[in-house]
């Protein structure tokens, strides 16, 4: 290990938060957490928003499901999924990280949590495909 | 190579603390109404009925109630880290927080409202056709 860098205020402007070029592994399960992060959180309020369509009764939310189960809604279902798995799995690795957890095998942690997450978005995938048939 | 700091966040400071403890118990409840609420049922939604009495199981309703101030609180406090890295002025700071604790609070109100009349009008509705 080096000397220990001492912490400085985070130097990349907003046009650079998404750009990977030239970096490292870490890099990416950065950009990854942003934009799961930034989705997840834009589709909690619309899922706290289309739940309100059962304060509308029974028919407003039956129709609902009825669109619901539709192959489109149900392809962004997986996505959702994907989301959720590489978000949670890759800030289990973070905290572990930050907690001092697994520092030595840190790049082993990361290709087990992504393997883990792309395990788990395939069995959900065939849950959710197989499911509806 | 040195790397560029990614995030003013510090492992450790009072927020990361927060939001490692709300991942760590969402991976519970989020799995937990994952596999309840949609892996558990058939077609992976309830119709009407199904939703209002899976719902008026209090326990239910306590962990979904629990699980919407988790989820909140998470995804806020993710906001307010990712805006708190454009570098603002200890002012707009604080009034970030302001808005982003009255935006939590508004949702989490409106989730319970929800969920409360989703139980009480379903009940209505289901003894009325009953």
């Amino acid at each position: 290990m080096s000397a220990e860098v001492k912490p400085k205020p985070a130097d990349r402007s907003p046009g650079q938060w998404f750009d990977v070029r030239g970096r490292r592994v870490g890099l990416w399960a950065y950009v990854v957490m942003r934009l799961s992060a930034a989705g997840l959180v834009l589709y909690l309020f619309l899922h706290l928003g289309i739940l309100s369509q059962l304060a509308q009764g029974p028919a407003a939310w039956d129709g609902f499901v009825a669109i619901a189960k539709s192959p489109v809604i149900l392809v962004l279902d997986v996505v959702l999924i994907v989301g959720m798995l590489a978000h949670g799995l890759n800030g289990l690795r973070l905290t572990l990280i930050g907690l001092g957890i697994g520092i030595p095998r840190h790049k082993t942690m990361l290709w087990v949590f992504l393997a883990l997450t792309v395990l788990l978005s395939a069995l959900s995938a065939l849950a959710i495909f197989a499911e509806t048939k | 190579m040195i790397q560029k700091q990614l995030t003013r966040e510090r492992a450790g400071s009072w927020s990361w603390i927060l939001q490692a403890m709300t991942g760590l118990l969402l991976l519970v409840l989020l799995g937990l109404h994952m596999v309840a609420q949609h892996f558990m049922v058939k077609g992976g939604l309830r119709d009407y009925a199904a939703v209002v009495e899976w719902l008026s199981n209090p326990f239910i309703f306590l962990i979904e109630i629990v699980f919407l101030i988790v989820v909140t609180w998470h995804a806020l406090l993710g906001v307010r880290a990712v805006v708190f890295d454009l570098g603002l002025k200890p002012q707009t700071e604080r009034r970030v927080d302001v808005a982003l604790t009255v935006l939590g609070i508004i949702t989490v109100a409106y989730g319970i409202w929800l969920s409360a009349t989703i139980v009480a009008q379903g009940q209505t509705l289901i003894a009325a056709a009953g």
